[in-house]
């Protein structure tokens, strides 16, 4: 457009029907993405406030008759649902701070205190984020039983602060690894040590990342199955997504309480997005801006 | 650089990850054995006939022992199926709990001994002259972890078969009589297709479909064919007269339309609502429908055994059994003696489940009756064939996949046995 000889006026209805034509299917696209990001939810959501009578009888996609919480409710006091979150949120808490602390102090050392045979670290650690679970669960059981850390909380917080970890340093390493150098060297001169620059330059500056990632470390534990599946054997210790498999038995399944149970599990993840969004977004446009 | 604000939010967030990793210290607390607790897992759902009436035999078993306390938890089955062997082998195992029956559970456990032997008690107690011999296949296990003989690992509480249900007022709607042979069964169903109603409620994609094929077979089939298949004595030839009558069969009735071929990719879940809505007049499936349909069908609907066969699919339900682990195996045993005591299994007859030494007399409800008697009718023959997929490891995923070529015809019979063949030599244990 810039490079235009026409007068301003016709330049600009050009640029509004360009720009017109170029938007909708934009648009559209990103309609029909959407939806196919919200009916599963929705289905999700309307099944939860059916009958199961009413289920039997019309079908998953039928809209309800009237609004049936019992299912969510009887779920609930089954399970000693509050108990549940408590669990979710200790666990997924202390994981995201955990984890976000140890990996920049593990990017410190590999982007700016640019440390010998970091390739081979980094390497290490994205192969520790290619490893699947189910190659971890027994080693995982077997340490944790000779440390007398099975089915205590704890033992998940350590392996999960770990496995984030891992992902965590490899994300923040590349972007410390950008870091101005100008103001490290400007601090250095001003006489500040290594542990200063970490916590009084570095940190601070790149908060938004830290933001994003915490957010992200809370939601991925929260998520996480196998693993409190196979070590949180107690009731007691159990995590939301854990409790949400008692309603799957071996030949039946409870559709509309299972349903109920889905939309309990899911909501917290939500609201705490919602609530952290803002930095979410600001954490991704950060690097944009420059 | 760093404002005062900002320190005490920095404080603020380190305290509180103090807080959390501390308040995430606190153990379990694995039982004891002071013989006070009693900790129970099982699986069951709360209104379930087992749920019901193992929560009466909870209250009857702390009435009898004054001052113990039975902890109870309900369990996932998908948990208690993935982390079995790694709990029992620590000692946060229970007391007591409700496995599956089966060489790849059950007898997979007791070959690694982390179950405890209970023939003793059985024996004293009499627990195996409540049980008949049908039901009694699953509990034993020989050294190789094969059920059918050997030493007692389990007891079941319930039992469980095939049936055909059907809709009662679809019958009449059509004018069609309710079967009570083979033959008017073929009869009815052809006069179902004729009014253009698909007669059996299928699902391809899991294990009915098999079922149908498999109690075809059986209909032609005696307790020595099925010995030699489930418990492997002596060699299956996949291509006898059974076998080849039942895959020629259920093709014929794909052919004929008793079936669907739009159920291809059905699962279990989509028959039942069939049925339930009242789309599908007759689905042949388990026992473990009854309770949820007498809670939600709405029409007037009955069972009866399949006709003209002496077998059918079935065996012992899933088990009590005590970890080697276990603290407080006296208090394991006693429970196990309560929920096999007659008023525990009327309660559980009456809830819609099929006990294993229940008063028939004591059950009430018509349809339950006759739930139960016709299970009786057919543990007295000795009917019960376990199921298709037993015998090796992973074949019930071969027989959902060559069953679902058989319903659209890319098999022949001829072939789908040739296949089943194949799978079964290869995964059959050698004796």
């Amino acid at each position: 457009m810039t490079t235009s000889v026409r007068t301003a006026r016709t330049g600009r209805t050009v640029r509004t029907v360009r720009t017109a034509v170029s938007r909708y299917p934009v648009l559209l696209a990103l309609v029909i993405a959407a939806l196919f990001m919200v009916v599963p939810f929705l289905i999700v959501a309307v099944n939860a406030v059916k009958s199961p009578a009413e289920y039997s009888a019309d079908g998953p996609l039928s809209l309800p008759d009237g609004l049936y919480l019992d299912g969510l409710k009887s779920f609930w006091e089954r399970v000693d649902f509050g108990q549940k979150l408590i669990n979710s949120f200790l666990i997924s808490g202390a994981v995201a701070a955990g984890a976000v602390v140890l990996s920049v102090l593990n990017a410190y050392a590999i982007g700016i205190g640019r440390i010998r045979g970091r390739t081979w670290v980094l390497a290490f650690f994205v192969l520790a984020n290619v490893l699947p679970q189910e190659a971890l669960v027994y080693p995982v059981y077997y340490l944790s039983k000779e440390a007398g850390l099975y089915d205590t909380r704890l033992s998940v917080i350590i392996v999960f602060t770990v496995i984030q970890a891992a992902f965590g340093t490899y994300l923040l390493s590349a972007v410390l690894g950008r870091f101005p150098r100008e103001i490290i060297e400007a601090a250095r001169i001003d006489g500040a040590n290594r542990w200063q620059v970490l916590w009084r330059i570095v940190v601070p500056v790149s908060r938004p990342t830290l933001g994003v990632l915490l957010v992200f470390f809370f939601i991925w534990t929260w998520n996480e199955f196998l693993l409190p599946l196979v070590m949180l054997i107690s009731n007691d210790n159990q995590t939301v997504s854990v409790a949400l498999g008692v309603l799957q038995g071996q030949r039946l399944m409870d559709a509309t309480m299972t349903n109920a149970a889905a939309l309990l599990g899911v909501l917290p993840a939500i609201v705490f997005f919602l609530v952290f969004q803002r930095t979410l977004t600001r954490g991704i446009a950060v690097g944009a801006v420059k | 650089m760093l404002t005062a604000r900002r320190r005490t939010a920095a404080l603020a967030a380190a305290a509180m990850s103090g807080v959390l990793l501390l308040a995430s210290c606190g153990g379990s607390d694995g039982g004891s054995g002071d013989g006070k607790t009693l900790r129970l897992w099982h699986y069951e759902g709360p209104e379930s006939a087992m749920g019901v009436a193992w929560e009466a035999a909870i209250e009857e078993f702390e009435k009898t022992h004054p001052g113990v306390k039975v902890k109870f938890e309900e369990k996932g089955f998908e948990q208690i199926q993935k982390t079995a062997p790694m709990v029992l082998n620590s000692s946060d195992a229970p007391d007591l709990m409700e496995y599956n029956k089966g060489n790849a559970t059950a007898g997979k456990l007791s070959q690694q001994g982390l179950l405890t032997d209970l023939t003793a008690e059985v024996t004293e107690r009499g627990w195996d002259k409540k049980l008949s011999a049908g039901v009694r296949t699953t509990s034993q296990y020989d050294a190789g972890g094969v059920m059918g003989s050997g030493k007692w690992y389990g007891v079941p509480n319930y039992a469980e078969y095939t049936l055909v249900y059907y809709n009662k007022d679809l019958f009449k709607k059509y004018g069609i009589e309710e079967p009570t042979t083979f033959g008017e069964l073929i009869a009815a169903m052809d006069k179902f297709v004729d009014e253009g109603v698909t007669p059996l409620a299928n699902a391809g994609a899991e294990y009915i479909a098999q079922q149908y094929l498999y109690q075809l077979a059986l209909s032609k089939a005696d307790r020595a064919w099925v010995d030699t298949y489930e418990l492997y004595k002596g060699r299956t030839d996949f291509h006898d007269a059974a076998w080849t009558y039942g895959a020629e069969t259920f093709a014929d009735w794909v052919d004929k339309g008793y079936l669907a071929k739009s159920t291809i990719g059905a699962k279990v879940e989509d028959a039942a609502v069939s049925f339930i809505s009242g789309k599908s007049p007759i689905l042949f499936s388990g026992s473990w429908w009854y309770g949820r349909f007498k809670a939600e069908a709405k029409f007037d609907w009955g069972t009866f055994l399949w006709p003209d066969t002496n077998l059918t699919l079935g065996s012992g339900g899933n088990l009590w059994v005590v970890p080697k682990a276990a603290k407080n195996k006296d208090l394991a045993y006693d429970f196990i003696d309560i929920t096999m005591s007659e008023k525990i299994q009327n309660l559980l007859g009456n809830k819609g489940g099929v006990p294993v030494a229940a008063d028939p007399a004591a059950i009430t409800d018509p349809q339950a009756k006759q739930l139960i008697a016709d299970f009786n009718s057919l543990s007295e023959k000795d009917g019960l064939a376990f199921y298709p997929d037993w015998p090796v490891p992973d074949f019930y995923n071969v027989l959902v996949s060559e069953t679902q070529k058989l319903i659209t015809g890319d098999a022949e019979p001829d072939a789908y046995l040739d296949a089943l063949q194949d799978a079964y030599d290869k995964g059959a244990p050698k004796r």
